[in-house]
């Protein structure tokens, strides 16, 4: 296994975003919110037209139009006018202030200048909630937004009152496809959550007219401020979660499980167990006839899966789960890249490597690299699949080898954002269309 | 009267001067344009980067574009517009980023632009050349990118091209254009020879090949016997942009975002322009007929649109039938605004919304001119007031972009992406016309809008 960190100073093809859009992303999962991006013109219609190309949904942010007299004098004139607009105009339950690389170079201190907005506006009455999220784009990556929004949610609403029975679930960047199928374990488990936020119908909303106002569902801001209230926090995806689950744990002394994305037998296993630790409720006969469904196709498909050679790209917490998926089918994980800059990630890849006694094959590990790296390191070692985000598809063309979809994302697919890749379903379902690609490509 | 407010705008009334009813007695009012949006607003306006990387630079096929910045400035563009070209797709296939961090905001992020260009020519060596674009960072700390990219040409012995277009700068992507044409002018323009002249060369200005517009329009001009020296940009090489000069007329397509070009080689080449549209069958005709009387070919141009116009007529003919007597409402990002009513009359549909993101007073002027008594205008719309209008109109179809289907969808209106069309192909001229139409009508008479219910239907049928 070979750690490889990047020297170059360019990016070439980058598989990541910046963090605003990650802050969109979490915001847009809370019932009846604006977000409102605290930057040029620029800031939030490229997030929304890369989110509504995903989604194949309406996605509405809201941007306070820095232009050069804001840089010089400060944003806060404006960003006060976009508070009471939107506050007028729309009525929203939530309002995220996310800040722009702009925004905070020019130093805007958003916190201070909510507050002053508040005192100046005695009318303000609090049925519309504003949270502030700093979202610095030369820090992290879109990860990192949705980690901070989370964080900054529940810092700022989270209310302690009575205990609920309930546990707090954190999704990270999922599509709506699998945040309903966390909503399926759970329910089978008969255990009731908060999802801290949820995407899986203001993004995915059936069509029925008159459109409502905001789109239905979504976490309600009363909820946010209950989690507080949990018996405990889980992440799907401990990069997009962690800050927030450790902050409702020092301030409410809860348990936190930082979770590995619960993609095939193990890791959806340790969710549902962490599940049981939590509640105390066993894992009934229906999630076992799922796992063992997954088995006998695992089992099945051995043939075709066993030795065949992978590329895996895109978000940590994503690259981790399919890495162990890949193990658990004997396939041969060759390159995996992903865009943290954070020795961690190296260390739970080796711990992987180690669990699964990884042969003689050497494995390359790209931290903070971009598909350019990839590419190279595919030209050096081939493999049979890449797996990772529409992006690949340049790479696929080029050296002639399939291309599995799997992340955010898929801007010329239809219908991925339904699909589920987590759980014993979702695991399913993915194995389906690995073995499919794979035999497709043997009649070739 | 002509300026309303939409019950949505209640509690921002600078938003009137923004929204314009058509009507006789204030027949040339305009609408406030190209200024700020209002803080706030669900906007679906662009950044001064957007203009100039996404739709100026972004475009030339062999140059590496790099973008110096933050990441997330060079993800969002890359390949979100199709401009696609013959022979490769490096431009849409590869981004660049400098990907500055926390340190180069402190330190200053000179250095690793540098390194940048360095590194990415050797990695791309057939590249032809470096187009450097900054976002708002990279203007905030004062990095001279300018001085930087003549160091690193010399290095690479490349051209390597700075635009200073950070986001912030101007109120929309207008000016992002306005930089574009500027720089390539003053850097790109008049740097080669065309090696052999003909008497019938010209530039396409403004025209970005979108699904392949280009391979439409050229094949046009050229069989009536002109020769089209560069598109710019769609489709085009950084030589051929070398050699613009060489051409004896520009031909305008979208006034918006390039005269700017064709006016400075005016005055500095003396090289005449001239506007044209380009959609629909008596604009097409007549910017054929301009343009061939120029030269003197106009015998060739009634030969090819007679031989052009009979190709289509059956076809036409049957959509024509379909689309007559429905009401649509246009939002595009500036010209199209302005072209369209007439394409639209031609095809028997009734224009009663038009909007643009971006467009300034002359954009404004053409369509209060072209578009008839009682068609609401609005510029930089936002969220709300599109449903608004929506609501009120009530069109059968809406052509706009992207951000905008999904909303037109969930209030029951057929759409019809006209930005970067969602179809295979062009809409511009006489056969791009078909399309356009055969596109329009797949939207209107979709099956699939008779399933959709109401709430309350939906709740009877529990
Ligand atoms: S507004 Fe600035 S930071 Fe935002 S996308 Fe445009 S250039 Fe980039």
């Amino acid at each position: 296994m070979v750690v490889i960190n990047r020297t170059r100073s360019v990016t070439i093809n980058p598989p990541k975003m910046c963090q605003p859009i990650g802050a969109i992303w979490a915001s847009l999962g809370v019932h009846a919110s604006v977000p409102l991006v605290h930057g040029s013109q620029g800031c939030s219609t490229y997030p929304r037209n890369l989110m509504c190309r995903h989604f194949r949904e309406p996605v509405e942010v809201a941007i306070t139009s820095l232009h050069e007299k804001a840089t010089i004098f400060g944003g806060a004139p404006n960003l006060k006018q976009a508070l009471t607009h939107i506050i007028k105009r729309q009525h929203p339950k939530l309002i995220t202030v996310i800040t722009t690389c702009l925004s905070e170079t020019t130093g805007d201190d958003i916190h201070g200048i909510v507050k002053s907005f508040k005192a100046e506006n005695p009318v303000y009455d609090d049925s519309t909630k504003i949270v502030t999220i700093n979202t610095p784009s030369y820090v992290g990556t879109h990860v990192l937004g949705y980690d901070n929004a989370i964080k900054a949610m529940v810092s700022q609403l989270s209310e302690k009152t009575e205990p609920n029975g309930k546990i707090n679930i954190i999704p990270g960047m999922l599509n709506p496809g699998d945040v309903l199928e966390v909503k399926h374990m759970l329910k089978e488990m008969g255990v009731e959550a908060i999802y801290l936020t949820d995407i899986s119908r203001t993004l995915n909303a059936p069509l029925r007219l008159p459109k409502p106002h905001f789109p239905e569902g979504g976490t309600t801001t009363e909820e946010i401020a209950d989690s507080a209230n949990s018996l405990g926090t889980i992440t799907l995806c401990k990069h997009e979660g962690q800050s927030g689950a450790n902050v409702l744990k020092d301030k409410y002394g809860m348990p936190a499980f930082l979770g590995e994305l619960p993609i095939g037998v193990e890791a959806t296993e340790a969710f549902l167990g962490n599940v049981t630790q939590m509640t105390g409720k066993k894992m009934p006969e229906s999630l076992r006839d799922e796992r063992d469904l997954l088995v006998d196709a695992m089992v099945d498909a051995s043939q075709l899966t066993f030795g065949v050679k992978v590329a895996i790209f895109g978000d940590p917490d994503i690259v981790l789960g399919l890495t162990r998926f890949a193990y658990e089918l004997g396939m041969k994980p060759l390159h995996v890249l992903t865009t943290l800059e954070n020795p961690q990630f190296a260390k739970d890849m080796q711990a992987l490597d180690t669990d699964y006694g990884a042969d003689a094959e050497k494995q390359n590990i790209i931290v903070g690299g971009d598909l350019y790296d990839l590419s190279q390191k595919i030209k050096e070692t081939p493999v049979d699949l890449i797996i990772g985000d529409y992006k690949g598809k340049y790479i696929s063309k080029d050296e002639g080898i399939p291309l599995v979809r799997v992340g955010f994302p898929q801007a010329d697919r239809f219908g991925y954002q339904r699909k589920r890749m987590i759980g014993y379903r979702g695991s399913l379902d993915l194995l389906d269309t690995m073995v499919n690609t794979i035999m497709d490509r043997k009649d070739d | 009267m002509p300026f309303v407010l939409p019950e949505c705008d209640k509690d921002v009334p600078e938003r009137k001067k923004h929204i314009y009813l058509k009507d006789e007695k204030d027949e040339f009012a305009i609408p406030a344009c190209n200024i700020a949006t209002t803080p706030g607003d669900l906007t679906e306006r662009g950044c001064t980067y957007a203009g100039c990387r996404g739709v100026v630079g972004g475009p030339v096929k062999d140059v590496i574009q790099l973008q110096h910045g933050p990441i997330g400035c060079c993800y969002y563009p890359w390949a979100a517009r199709p401009h696609v070209a013959t022979g490769t797709n490096f431009h849409l296939a590869n981004a660049f980023s400098t990907d500055l961090r926390e340190s180069n905001i402190v330190f200053g992020g000179e250095k690793k632009l540098y390194n940048s260009i360095v590194e990415a020519s050797e990695a791309f060596p057939n590249a032809q050349g470096v187009f450097v674009y900054a976002t708002c960072v990279a203007g905030l700390i004062g990095d001279d990118i300018t001085a930087v990219a003549k160091r690193a040409s010399k290095a690479i012995g490349k051209p390597v091209v700075a635009f200073n277009c950070p986001g912030f700068r101007g109120v929309s992507q207008s000016l992002g254009h306005h930089v574009g044409n500027q720089v390539l002018f003053d850097t790109i323009v008049g740097t080669e020879e065309l090696e052999e002249k003909t008497p019938y060369d010209i530039n396409l200005i403004g025209e970005y090949n979108i699904k392949g517009d280009d391979w439409l329009i050229v094949p046009l001009l050229e069989s009536i016997g002109l020769r089209v020296v560069c598109t710019f940009t769609g489709d085009a090489s950084i030589h051929d942009i070398a050699k613009m000069h060489a051409a004896k007329l520009n031909v305008i397509r979208c006034a918006r975002s390039a005269k700017y070009i064709a006016e400075m080689m005016q005055e500095k080449y003396g090289t005449p322009f001239m506007e044209v549209d380009l959609y629909g069958i008596t604009q097409t005709a007549n910017d054929l007929r301009k343009v061939a009387q120029y030269f003197g070919l106009e015998e060739k141009a009634e030969e090819v649109i007679t031989k052009e116009l009979a190709e289509i007529k059956e076809e036409l003919d049957f959509y024509r039938e379909k689309l007559k007597g429905k009401k649509v409402m246009i939002y595009q990002g500036g010209p199209r605004s302005w072209h369209w009513p007439e394409t639209m009359a031609e095809l028997g549909v009734d224009v009663v919304v038009v909007a643009t993101t971006f467009g300034h007073e002359d954009d404004y002027e053409k369509i209060v001119k072209r578009v008839k008594n009682g068609t609401l205008v609005i510029d930089n719309p936002n969220a709300p007031e599109l449903e608004e209008a929506m609501l009120k109109y009530k069109p059968d179809l809406f052509i706009s972009g992207t951000k905008e289907k999904y909303l037109s969808h969930k209030y029951g209106v057929p759409f019809l992406n006209g930005h970067t069309y969602e179809s295979s192909g062009g809409y511009m001229v006489f056969k791009g016309l078909v399309r356009f139409a055969r596109d329009m009508y797949k939207s209107l008479y979709s099956p699939s809008w008779k399933f959709v219910r109401t709430q309350e239907t939906a709740a009877e049928a529990q």
